[in-house]
């Protein structure tokens, strides 16, 4: 039974049509999948199956611990967007409910290669200079 | 360990027009509550020239997670609700502005103008109202300046994060219970105060809450001082009958006295009743012709999604007449 539903798989494909560039997406799971490991992957594949422009690259996070070393990933399942460089976008645990949305609106972001800030924002931004550790908490409402 | 579903909200998706600033538009619509909302559905419905002006989607509606009570739905998230009607109003392509308040809207013979904040006008033969309500402060000393610091108006959006610590809640209706509930449920020490003598929440919530042991009530006090570096540390508390005060430590302050209407943008345009709600007719008609109101902001008793998105598009309807009437479609 497939877990994205018709409804949004037709919404799916007119939304990402807006895709200018290529997405690659790269998840990371193991050969004795957990449950959750499981339904990432699979809901992946789906959605990738929605347009010629998203690829899906499954890692093995135990196999290849140099591909996880190199995105970071210490925990999964775990999924990474690529587009020309690596924007350092992570989802942790299965990218469902609302997580959704925004894993899709991120997957048009990484497309265009434009985070979408405004320029005064974004010179702000440019003058970090070292490392910051950002955590948001968010709640639904 | 079933897939929990996803959620696709289309409407992040969409490229928004927005209004243009030369256009006088049929009928201005001020709100994105529900009766924001509803009264786009009609009016768009009347194919009249159209846009909307609002803060937000959604109001008072996010403020709160299940809704049990709109028709046709036994119990719905209330975000999931906010989604159906701002898809329903994005499927009519109507231009809106986003983001910016509403500061004064003024009128200049039969044309209204609506100014913004950033300064920018908009223009339109015909004005639905409806900014609906926003939280009444203490207006005490430090709680403008520690607001999202510990100073909370949103017990639904914040309670969790005070996961067993101290917190005062200012109150002693409904919201003020229902806050102290959700707090009882994160297992915080609370302590409620009540500006007046007595508690005036239904007796049923009361018991509710009563029943827990790490609550004290404190009727007839005053918060008269919230302060803390950075974050909500203290709270100076005033008994209204000696004048003694005591200071007790608190890591989070939810302030739960009520509502208040955002009438100010019309203030001197149109007339309002002591509370400062926009007064109206059965048929959301002001003192002022062409200019309409809706929902919470007005006087209209029982302010609830059903009754805003009703009188929303009853509005939108009487406005419509309205433009026929004088001849300005
Ligand atoms: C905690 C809580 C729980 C609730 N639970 C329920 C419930 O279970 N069932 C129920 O029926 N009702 C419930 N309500 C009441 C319900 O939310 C309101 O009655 C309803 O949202 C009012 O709709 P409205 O459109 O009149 O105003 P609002 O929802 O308040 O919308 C006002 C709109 O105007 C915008 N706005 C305000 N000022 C400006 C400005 N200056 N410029 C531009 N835009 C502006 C806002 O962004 C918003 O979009 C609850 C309310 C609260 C606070």
């Amino acid at each position: 039974m497939s877990l994205i539903q018709e409804k949004e798989r037709k919404q799916l494909v007119e939304i990402l049509k807006s895709m200018t560039n290529d997405v690659t997406i790269a998840t990371f799971t193991q050969e004795f999948e957990c449950n959750y490991c499981r339904m990432t992957r699979e809901l992946l594949e789906e959605l990738t199956g929605l347009s010629d422009k998203l690829k899906l690259r499954v890692y093995d996070f135990a196999k290849e611990s140099d591909a996880a070393k190199k995105y970071n990933i210490d925990k999964i399942p775990a999924t990474v967007l690529l587009g020309d460089r690596d924007y350092g976008i992570r989802f942790y645990g299965v990218p469902a409910g609302y997580e959704f949305t925004t894993l899709v609106e991120d997957i048009i972001a990484v497309s265009s290669r434009d985070p979408g800030l405004p320029e005064d924002i974004a010179a702000e931004l440019s003058k970090v200079d070292r490392p910051v550790h950002i955590q948001v908490m968010i709640s639904p409402t | 360990m079933d897939f929990p579903g996803i959620v696709l909200d289309t409407s992040v998706f969409s490229q928004q027009k927005k209004p243009d600033h030369e256009t006088v538009y049929d009928m201005l619509i001020l709100g994105g509550g529900p009766a924001a909302m509803s009264a786009v559905v009609y009016a768009a419905r009347k194919m009249l020239s159209l846009a909307v002006v609002t803060l937000d989607f959604g109001g008072l509606m996010r403020e709160t997670t299940e809704i049990e009570n709109y028709l046709g739905f036994q119990s719905i998230n209330a975000n999931d609700l906010v989604v159906k009607f701002e898809d329903h109003v994005k499927s009519f392509d109507i231009p809106v502005s986003l983001g910016v308040a509403v500061k004064e809207v003024r009128r200049q013979g039969r044309i209204f103008t609506v100014l913004m904040e950033d300064g920018t006008l908009f223009s339109g033969k015909t004005v639905v109202f409806c900014l609906g309500e926003r939280h009444r402060p203490l207006s005490a000393p430090g709680e403008k300046e520690l607001a999202g610091k510990g100073v909370s108006y949103c017990a639904t959006c914040d309670a969790p994060l005070f996961k067993g610590k101290r917190v005062l809640i200012a109150g002693g209706g409904n919201s003020a219970f229902t806050t102290a509930f959700d707090l009882v449920r994160v297992n915080a020490e609370i302590v409620l105060v009540n500006f007046v003598e007595g508690w005036q929440a239904d007796e049923t919530l009361q018991q509710r809450v009563r029943s827990y042991d790490k609550i004290q009530f404190l009727d007839f006090h005053e918060v008269a001082g919230i302060e803390g570096e950075g974050k909500v540390e203290e709270a100076v508390l005033r008994n209204r009958k000696t004048g003694e005060e005591k200071r007790m430590l608190f890591d989070g302050v939810f302030v739960e006295i009520g509502l208040l209407p955002n009438s100010d943008p019309v203030k001197n345009l149109v007339e309002l009743n002591k509370k400062g709600e926009v007064v109206i007719d059965c048929s959301c008609r002001t003192n002022v012709p062409g200019f309409f109101s809706a929902g919470d902001v007005t006087m209209v008793p029982h302010k609830q999604i059903i009754i805003s998105a009703g009188e929303g598009a009853k509005a939108a309807l009487t406005a419509y007449d309205y433009l026929i009437e004088t001849n300005q479609l």
